[in-house]
């Protein structure tokens, strides 16, 4: 299959000396291009620095990543420039600015990775069913709307890979569903690959492929 | 797309209003303190330029503290002498008694002249109330030479000459007089809430207010040039200092010099009259520089410290920032425009203030001249620009070394 990333014997850890604590210890992980993979596991179990480590949010202390079949370089900036271009994510609390409007925290990011949306950015909205928020700042939203906002702006630039941690974690169970049937909508209709964090199993089910992890490893 | 550091400054209004406030009082404080000694200074300087001649003759004794000279100095006699000595050079000379008077609370300048030479210093400027010129005949005045004369006759006939005489006019004689006429200008009119014929205690005499000329005349306070001398000068027909006009093609640099060793006094170019004085405010100017400089220093941290407080709050903004992959050029751009946009706004509120400043200042004392030109307030503005830069780039630095993962997660 045509892996768009793979890391292998990767490890992570916190702190130093009496206080450190290793959160992945030799985890191995391939993502197909295309797929909809979901991560599962316990709380504490590292999920959440898989996909910090995968998304090049923080360096890993061992192991590889390749992305694209690429090495991913060790350098700031080199890791910056590939999550501009390649990488989309969608935080648990959102994470929009809320000093900008919806629209305005699509264009930043847009602006920032130096992108022009395939789809307009109205029609984004349109297509989500939120076009009447789009002048809205966050706190202005449900949080279902402010999540569906992270959503277009983390899929405005067209990323090769969407990486989403627990994206229903502060939703109720009707705007979980709803959400989950649009990545998977997203997913099967413009093969976006999503690796989704997620400790549901209800959640994880709409995914192609699960995996878990446990004390570190998959 | 409405930009991320206008969205902020918008979003927290108090606080910006406060910070833009605070560079304003620092641009207000700096360009309203330097248009204040300036505008002083010069407004001296430009009613000195004003005067139809194109020498000053002063004691050489006083060396150069011509800008504070008063009373007795150099003979009436050149007036005479002097265009007949040289006659292709000289055209005209106008000896001024200068004194100091108090008047609408604070000391002014006064200048004795005649009637003859009222054009020579109001550049033959009509009054805009009252006269510019004195009575014909002042009672006090042929009162004192009537006095005078006959005083002098009568100490001749005692000792046979007039070697020691001394003519020294006494609290009666003034009283007899009854009067004394003085020209002011329109802003000390405006100051003292002066009028024609109004009448003002000052000198220890009763003066009348013969006229109001406008303002830029050599000095705020004009009076007979006899008057200044029997009152302030011991009666001696000398001036203080003696303006002289040349015939126009003559260069008064070299006719200087010719009339200082002839005559051996001090003599200078009327246009080097304002270099004087900017040398002797010289030491006034660098006090008001240094508290200038002190404000800029104080508005540049306190933009520092502004700005600083804003990166420490807005750390999770920043880290979205570099979870898209933004450069740390981005987030110091975003940095230093908050900042520029926070000047900028101070900088306009300061100079309008400055502005304010100086027309109430003008309104409420019109002494005072407040000179707020193009040039300071671009200087105020540019010295917020620098500054906000220069203090900015730590705020920015920190901005760019903002913990990511530790931002989003933890916040």
């Amino acid at each position: 299959m045509n892996d768009i990333l793979t890391a292998s014997n990767l490890y992570k850890s916190f702190g130093q000396g009496a206080g450190k604590v290793e959160v992945l210890r030799g985890l191995d992980i391939n993502v197909a291009r295309g797929e909809f993979l979901a991560v599962m596991g316990p709380s504490g179990c590292g999920k959440s620095t898989l996909l910090h480590v995968l998304g090049l949010m923080t360096n890993h202390d061992e192991g590889s990543i390749t992305f694209n079949g690429s090495d991913i370089p060790l350098a700031a900036s080199a890791r910056a420039e590939i999550r501009r271009k390649s990488i989309g994510f969608v935080f648990q609390r959102f994470n929009l600015i809320s000093v900008l409007s919806a629209e305005d925290n699509v264009e930043i990011s847009l602006k920032v990775r130096g992108a022009t949306p395939k789809t307009p950015v109205n029609d984004l909205f349109e297509a989500m069913g939120i076009a009447d928020v789009a002048a809205r700042k966050p706190s202005q939203m449900s949080i279902g709307q402010q999540q569906r906002v992270a959503i277009i702006r983390a899929l405005a630039h067209s990323p090769e890979i969407l990486f989403a941690d627990e994206p229903t974690g502060n939703l109720d169970s009707e705007s979980s569903a709803a959400l989950l049937q649009l990545l998977g909508i997203i997913n099967r209709e413009t093969g976006q690959t999503i690796v989704m964090i997620t400790h549901s199993a209800n959640a994880a089910a709409h995914a192609d492929r699960i995996i878990t992890m446990s004390d570190g490893k998959c | 797309m409405r930009s991320l550091p206008l969205a902020n400054l918008l979003h927290h209004k108090v606080g910006s209003a406060f910070s833009a406030m605070g560079i304003g009082i620092g641009v207000c404080m700096m360009v309203t303190l330097g248009g204040l000694s300036r505008g002083i200074v010069y407004e001296i300087a430009d009613r000195w330029e004003g005067v139809d001649a194109d020498l000053i003759v002063y004691p050489r004794k006083v060396g150069e503290s011509v800008t504070m000279l008063t009373g007795a100095g150099i003979s009436d006699r050149y007036e005479e002498v002097l265009p007949q000595k040289y006659p292709g050079k000289i055209t005209r000379i106008t000896p001024v008694f200068l004194w100091q008077m108090r008047l609408a609370g604070q000391s002014q300048m006064v200048a004795g002249i005649t009637n003859k030479d009222m054009d020579v210093i109001t550049g033959g400027a009509k009054a805009v109330a009252g006269k510019n010129s004195f009575s014909p005949t002042i009672p006090w005045q042929q009162l004192m030479d009537r006095t005078e004369k006959s005083q002098r006759l009568a100490y001749v006939r005692i000792h046979g000459n007039e070697d020691d005489f001394v003519f020294d006019p006494q609290p009666h004689d003034l009283r007899k007089a009854g009067w004394l006429e003085m020209i002011i200008d329109e802003r000390l009119a405006s100051a003292g809430n002066y009028a024609p014929g109004d009448t003002v205690e000052a000198a220890g005499a009763t003066w009348t207010i013969a006229g109001i000329v406008p303002a830029g005349v050599l000095s705020r306070v004009i009076i007979p040039r006899r008057t200044a001398q029997y009152l302030f000068g011991g009666s001696v027909e000398q001036s203080t200092i003696l303006f002289i006009k040349l015939v126009s093609d003559e260069p008064p640099g070299p006719v200087a010099r010719q009339l200082a060793d002839d005559l051996q006094q001090q003599v200078v170019p009327l246009a080097a009259y304002r270099e004087m004085l900017l040398k002797q405010f010289g030491v006034f100017f660098v006090y008001v520089d240094a508290v200038n400089t002190v404000a800029i220093i104080i508005a540049v941290l306190f933009i520092m410290v502004v700005l600083y407080t804003m990166v420490l709050q807005r750390s999770r903004e920043i880290a979205i920032l570099k979870s898209f992959g933004s450069t740390n050029r981005f987030i110091v751009t975003q940095v230093l425009t908050e900042a520029m946009i926070l000047t900028v706004t101070g900088a306009i509120i300061g100079i309008s203030l400055a502005l304010l400043s100086g027309w109430l200042i003008g309104k409420f004392m019109p002494l005072m001249t407040v000179s707020i030109t193009p040039q300071w307030m671009a200087a105020g503005l540019a010295a917020a620009v620098f500054g906000a830069l220069i203090s900015a780039i730590y705020p920015a630095w920190r901005a760019t070394r903002v913990d990511m993962l530790g931002a989003l997660t933890y916040e």
